[in-house]
């Protein structure tokens, strides 16, 4: 099942390229077909998840090459457990969804279009699924490629600026990690990840910490954490709202994945040492984020800058390495997905009607687009966190487990949520509310059903992880339980070394103080 | 002597068949030379020049797949050996000539086309070089492995008669190359005045106490100046962008994945001979290399220009092994695959994208300037993808050959503790990214402004073939690499 999930979408890909040129319909249909079938996998995949192991589960595995001069094996091994099934349903709902929303603002190159949009859904799977390092690190790489003529071929005006500076940005730390991996792979003799976990913590601190700095460097690249968050910002401004929207809800996510698989589960004595830096660099990121959303124009870029601040939550919660921060960061890695999906899914829709997305060219959008309206003022209250809906949960659950780790970060992240209100809701009010200044304003038509249709699904999942979050939170659980059991032994572990050798902790000093 | 012992004795130094059958892939290739050199006589028709040649690469392949199949060792008092790898070289050297043929098929102007037969017979010679080079266990061998390879290598650069730039090229290429081979020759006499031997195997046994004497040292500093001036790496690599412009591209095609893998298939075995504090020397020279070549290829505006400073960098890249051999104390298992894998994919990929560039070139002066590619995938969707997929192996993204060339190369890196060295290399082939996407941004996000419609044409038939054969080839060695490892054994 898992190699369907994955291949399946290759498969549909492959089969577009020999569609004939003018059968346009008959490509949708195919691309709505692969995509269709994966989300049902998928939603199959989460019911049939059985939460009471945190082991891999229905796993897959073949042989694929030998490293030559070793006998290690790298092997096509899938598996999913708690800290991916959710991100793997994430992808599969959202993939045909994008599809529908694509058919309004993609006109030309459609093939081309759909083949990388497959593509891309085989490369994010492969990440989520793979546990076999170097399969990973395909899967990992090769999901930069489409996502790179999405933005180039489809975007806006400054889009060869954009994706170059995208795909330069993330395969630098890609590389980086490479020797990470590398080292790795060949110090323990095998790329399955669970051995790899249990090999890594046999390693010296020294060894571990900076392995985990490559990986680290890597995936905050990708997610992204503070210093490296400028590609974001035009790559999301440039993208077509497609792009965007896979960007926000499953591409950056990889990032967050691969910190909490790579980094608290791999590493764990190291993301103890480290985290006091994570947390720190998650914290400001949420209120630089909140600052530059503020600053911003143009709603899209508001939206990319909110992402910033978004998941500098995620950062906080997880290098919080409790239990509640771990779980609220996964939670919360869905719901931005939903909301922050939805947002891009707005922006794009005004756009299409007014083609600009300068914030003062709209005002009293409301009177106009009762539909738009309501849509948008849900989506921006499920962002901004109003308990009843998703972004509750997961920003209480990251800052009740950041506070237990550090009061100072999870105060400092607190007041990100008061911003997040203060720009989105000043935003909104802004484009819905107040008279109508711009005439073109008075005309726009309001939401197709088929724009209503591929928001539904999304609207739903937001009131349902809000209302009742425990029938997800309960299938990350056992594996959360053990990666934090793992945590605590290493906390321990460190302290008593500490007291022996007290050079060697060094990097620690700054976590005491707080 | 009486006939038993005669007898003895050639066995003892001819190893019995087994001579035979390791030099057989030479055998078979010089002996396509020799027909297609008598047939000229009787002037043949194209058709059966093509036979000729076809054949001729078939036996090699053949042969090489019996050496591979059970593979003979030392042969001819240790002066030749004939391993797997030696054998999977051979396949690499065969199908990178096979490549050259192919595009060279109707490349060449109404100027040049009266030559044709001597341009397929020099063709032929160089594999037989390379092959020679690949396997030579002593200096004198492989010295003239390195002639037979370079002096058909001198004419065919020079080969475009009518062409100012390609007569530019031969003279560059030879008068430099007659240099660096000097050097060799030189190097080995320091070297046998102080040890007394040229064989590799009995030096191997006396290193390295060898290198103890300044004679020998200066003798071994020698002939690896003129290894890294055949591999084109800093400071010998400052011929590389003219020549391999001025080349007929058929040639550079060969030049680029030929002339660089036998010269690495030498050196990486014959690394016992560098003093292992040399390690960082050579690795600072390969950073350097790929500094240079990625810098210089950044800023070119010609695609095949641009091609042949990256060949600089992925020399480079390659050269990283051989630091990592060092840094370990001998070549290992690992790093003879590794530089295998890499110039595996890279015969492929290369002599794709070279191959591309001849079809580029029938359309005149500046054919292969970048902005005549804007909007190809508009207009040649085929031609397109492949030359992307080139461009991303070339990068080292995943799923193609160059991927895992780059992965096993810095994992000879990490296995010899060279962790600074591998995130240096590996941040530097960032900057290679930048100009192989722009190729990708070129061909697919940029619309053609006006240029003729349909002048690009994929012909002949041939062409189109041995594309798809390295889009294949560099797809297999980047997904399912086992058939291609197991060689290796």
């Amino acid at each position: 099942m898992l190699t369907l999930l994955t291949l399946l979408p290759l498969l549909g890909a492959l089969l577009l390229t020999v569609v004939p040129r003018e059968r346009t319909g008959l490509m949708l249909n195919l691309a709505f077909f692969t995509t269709g079938v994966v989300a049902v996998l998928g939603v199959a995949l989460l019911t049939g998840f059985d939460a009471g192991t945190a082991a891999f589960q229905s796993t897959v595995d073949a042989a694929w090459f030998q490293l030559p001069g070793t006998d290690i094996e790298a092997r096509f091994a899938l598996g999913v457990d708690g800290l991916s099934i959710l991100m793997v349903g994430l992808t599969a709902i959202l993939m045909p969804l994008v599809l529908l929303s694509a058919t309004s603002h993609v006109s030309h190159r459609m093939r081309e279009f759909l083949v990388w949009m497959l593509v891309m859904e085989t490369g994010m799977m492969g990440v989520f699924l793979a546990t076999d390092l170097i399969l990973f690190y395909v899967f990992w790489e090769v999901s930069l490629v489409p996502l790179y003529f999405i933005l180039g071929i489809w975007g806006g005006d400054r889009r060869l600026y954009a994706t170059v500076k995208f795909f330069l940005y993330t395969v630098a730390g890609s590389l980086v990690m490479l020797v990470g991996v590398l080292a790795l792979i060949y110090g323990a003799g095998t790329t399955d990840i669970t051995q790899l976990i249990t090999h890594a913590s046999t390693l010296p601190l020294a060894t571990q910490s900076w392995i985990f700095l490559t990986f680290a460097l890597a995936f905050s690249i990708k997610v992204p954490v503070l210093p490296f968050h400028t590609w974001l910002a035009d790559a999301h401004t440039e993208a077509p709202t497609s792009g965007s929207v896979l960007l926000a809800g499953v591409l950056l996510k990889m990032g967050i994945y691969g910190l909490l698989r790579f980094g608290l589960q791999m590493f764990p004595a190291a993301s103890v040492q480290w985290s006091w830096l994570f947390m720190a660099l998650g914290a400001i990121g949420i209120v630089y984020g909140a600052f530059l959303a503020m600053a911003q124009k143009d709603l899209k870029r508001l939206v990319a800058c909110s992402s910033v601040s978004h998941l500098g939550f995620c950062v906080l919660g997880l290098f919080a390495l409790t239990q509640a921060g771990v779980r609220g960061s996964i939670l919360q890695m869905v719901n931005h997905g939903l909301s922050t999906g939805l947002l891009f899914l707005l922006v794009g829709m005004i756009y299409e009607r007014r083609h600009t997305r300068a914030i003062d060219q709209f005002g009293g959008l409301a009177a106009s687009m009762p539909i738009f309206a309501f849509f948008l003022v849900f989506t921006v209250l499920s962002s901004v966190g109003l308990p009843g809906l998703n972004g509750f949960v997961g920003e209480y659950l990251i800052l009740l487990g950041s506070f237990q780790a550090s009061p100072l970060w999870a105060t400092i992240g607190v007041t990100g949520v008061i911003f997040g209100a203060v720009y989105l809701l000043s935003a909104t009010r802004r484009v819905l509310f107040g008279s109508i200044t711009n005439e073109a304003n008075r005309e726009v038509s309001d939401l197709s059903l088929r724009e209503v249709g591929l928001m539904v699904p999304l609207v739903l999942l937001c009131v349902w992880i809000g209302v009742r979050p425990t029938t997800f939170t309960d299938l990350t659980s056992k594996s959360i339980d053990q990666v934090c059991e793992n945590l605590e032994r290493a906390q321990v572990r460190l302290a008593a070394s500490e007291t022996t050798t007290p050079t060697q902790t060094a990097a620690l000093a700054p976590k005491r103080e707080l | 002597m009486n006939r038993e012992s005669a007898h003895a004795l050639f066995d003892a130094v001819f190893g019995g068949g087994q001579a035979t059958l390791a030099t057989l892939p030479i055998l078979m290739v010089s002996a396509g030379v020799v027909i297609l050199m008598l047939s000229d006589v009787i002037k043949p028709s194209a058709l059966a020049r093509k036979a000729i040649f076809a054949a001729t690469l078939g036996a090699g392949f053949a042969a090489c797949a019996k050496v591979l199949s059970d593979p003979p060792g030392l042969v001819l008092g240790d002066t030749f050996i004939a391993t797997r790898a030696t054998a999977v070289w051979g396949f690499l050297f065969l199908t990178g000539t096979g490549l050259a043929w192919v595009f060279s098929q109707g490349y060449y102007g109404r100027a040049d086309s009266p030559h044709k037969t001597e341009h397929d017979l020099l063709l032929l010679i160089a594999p037989v070089g390379m092959m020679m080079m690949v396997g030579a266990r002593d200096l004198i061998v492989f010295f003239i492995g390195l002639e037979l390879l370079s002096i058909p290598l001198y004419a065919l650069a020079a080969f475009r008669r009518s062409q100012a730039k390609s007569v530019e090229a031969g003279l560059k290429y030879f008068l430099l190359g007659a240099f660096s081979t000097g050097f060799f020759l030189y190097g080995s006499a320091l070297l046998y005045a102080s040890t007394g031997t040229l064989s590799l195997t009995e030096l191997s046994a006396a290193a390295p106490s060898v290198l103890a004497d300044p004679l020998a040292l200066g003798g071994v500093a020698l002939i690896a100046a003129s290894l890294f001036f055949k591999i084109s790496v800093f400071p010998f690599h400052l011929w590389v962008p003219d020549v391999y412009q001025g080349s007929p591209t058929p040639v550079t095609a060969l030049m680029a994945t030929g002339t660089k893998a036998a010269a690495f298939g030498f050196l990486v075995p014959a690394s016992f001979l560098l003093p292992s504090s040399a390690a960082p020397l050579i690795a600072g020279i390969a950073l350097i290399t790929m500094a240079l070549g990625n810098l210089g290829a950044l800023v070119q505006s010609d695609l095949k220009r641009m091609l042949a400073y990256s060949a600089v960098a992925h020399a480079g890249t390659l050269l990283l092994v051989l630091a990592g051999t060092l840094t370990t104390g001998g070549p290992t298992g690992d790093a003879t695959d590794a530089v295998l894998f890499y110039m595996a994919a890279y015969v492929f990929t290369a002599g794709g994208a070279f191959g591309l560039i001849c079809v580029l070139e029938k359309g005149g002066e500046g054919a292969t300037s970048l902005d005549r590619l804007r909007g190809l995938a508009q207009r040649k969707p085929g031609m397109a993808a492949a030359l992307a997929l080139f461009m991303l192996s070339l990068g080292g993204i995943p799923a193609t050959g160059g991927f895992l060339g780059k992965w096993f190369v810095f994992s000879v890196l990490v296995n010899a503790e060279m962790i600074g060295v591998a995130i240096a290399g590996a941040l530097l082939s960032v900057i290679a990214l930048g100009y192989y996407l722009r190729v990708i941004v070129v061909i697919y996000m940029q619309e053609s402004d006006g240029v003729a419609e349909d002048d690009i044409v994929l012909s002949p038939a041939g062409s189109g073939l041995a594309t798809a054969l390295c889009c294949a080839g560099v797809l297999l060695l980047g997904v399912a690499p086992q058939w291609f490892l197991s060689w290796l054994g």
